[in-house]
């Protein structure tokens, strides 16, 4: 059996554990929260290395793109660093190919994102792929990125400003602790009320809401209006409060497994496994291949 | 180490650069804030309100700043011109930042977009 474990800087509460057959491959994989501890998160990812067969780095990111810019998180590095024999990676590979593919599969087997969508991303520097899909599928893209990190009310609306603006901020912005840009440990359990006052108007007059499920969560508004919800990790108490906000759709781009979708670095870290080769070696059109042979496929649940 | 009249022009050329930047005005017409400029090393004091977007700033300490920036008169002095990035001296503690989380990382980005532009 094979052993794939996410290492994650969220809240442990979120911790899981599940038994699964890929590809005739008895698989173990789990997820070991450490509440925003990177200490912890060291310490067990040192443990880890070298007796499991792939890890993935949760609740952070390592690398952030923007065009063809690859901008590389110092706490992240710590940690992607920190794991010297096991294959260690942060999800970003996988986001490229499989959040891409989300959009384009979500425009020619549904109605959820038709010509000219409204759509909001919280994030779009951690979800780049995705972010060009959209625009190439002609919708009406609002990228949050300073609304929601910065706290700074300004839609970006090209993906020629997003980069610019990542340009001149993200050389910088990625040597601030991680804490700083990014809701990590019991933050991901709360909501902040200030902001979403303040920035809710962004979610309402969205259609489709995209990115990271613990930003799409802390800045939601509880008065939606049956907006499309494509993102990643999601659990059944994520379901129950979407429904509850009045969202109509969730999209996760990975797939259910014994109720929850993991994040991307999980299925990034199993696909590594699966391979046996390096991240650095596997192109995209090997995770592509592989998630055909899988039949990973968006999961699509209506709410409401 | 700078003196106070180069912290003063410092100041001068970050404002000019602020207000000249109508894209960072509109960034910023909600954020209304004082912010408190002091030296460790050199008797200085410098108060920065940002307020409806535009910046203003003038010698001498605030009442009731909502953030206080406090370094060595050089790191102030080439953090305001630009020469060097708030990032650094905030990481290594020669730049201190007393306020809100979520108003120092805007600071912070503020800072990076005007001399980005």
């Amino acid at each position: 059996m094979k052993r794939v474990v996410s290492v994650s800087l969220g809240s442990s509460l979120r911790d899981h554990r599940v038994r699964v057959n890929l590809l005739g491959e008895e698989f173990e994989i789990s997820r070991q929260g450490t509440d925003g501890d990177i200490d912890r998160a060291l310490a067990l990812l040192e443990e880890l290395d070298g007796s499991v067969d792939a890890i993935g780095l949760g609740g952070i990111d390592v690398y952030l793109y923007a065009g063809k810019t690859r901008y590389t998180v110092k706490d992240g590095l710590r940690l992607l660093e920190a794991v010297k024999k096991t294959p260690v990676v942060d999800g970003s590979g996988l986001k490229d190919t499989l959040e891409r593919q989300t959009v384009y599969y979500l425009r020619e087997h549904s109605n959820l994102i038709p010509p000219g969508s409204r759509v909001l991303m919280v994030s779009a520097v951690d979800r780049f792929g995705m972010a060009e899909a959209f625009v190439e599928l002609d919708c009406d893209v609002t990228y949050g990125d300073l609304i929601f990190t910065a706290g700074i009310p300004y839609p970006i609306k090209t993906l020629a400003e997003l980069e610019e603006i990542a340009r001149k901020t993200l050389p910088e912005m990625v040597k601030l602790p991680f804490h700083m840009l990014y809701p990590t440990g019991k933050k991901q359990d709360t909501r902040d009320d200030v902001k979403v006052k303040k920035f809710g108007y962004y979610y309402r007059e969205a259609q489709v809401l995209a990115g990271d499920f613990h930003l799409v969560k802390r800045y939601m508004p509880d008065d939606l209006s049956g907006q499309t919800v494509i993102t990643n990790t999601t659990t059944q108490d994520d379901i129950a409060f979407l429904r509850q906000c009045g969202a109509g759709t969730l999209v996760t781009t990975t797939p259910e497994l014994e109720g929850r979708s993991f994040g991307t670095n999980v299925m990034e870290a199993v696909l590594v496994a699966i391979t046996g080769k390096g991240w650095q070696d596997i192109t995209a059109g090997e995770y592509l291949k592989l998630l055909e042979l899988l039949d990973f496929r968006p999961r699509i649940v209506e709410l409401n | 180490m700078a003196t106070h009249q180069e912290i003063t022009d410092s100041l001068k050329a970050f404002a000019e650069g602020y207000n000249s930047n109508k894209r960072l005005q509109t960034m910023n017409r909600d954020w209304n804030r004082v912010i408190q400029v002091l030296t460790t090393d050199i008797e200085s004091a410098h108060t920065l309100e940002l307020k409806d977007g535009e910046l203003r700033f003038w010698e001498g300490a605030a009442d009731k700043p909502d953030l206080t920036v406090l370094a060595d008169s050089e790191t102030l002095a080439d953090m305001f011109y630009g020469d060097i990035t708030p990032t650094e001296p905030y990481m290594n503690g020669t730049l201190k930042i007393m306020g809100s989380e979520d108003d120092i990382v805007r600071l912070d980005f503020i800072s990076l977009l005007i001399w980005g532009e």
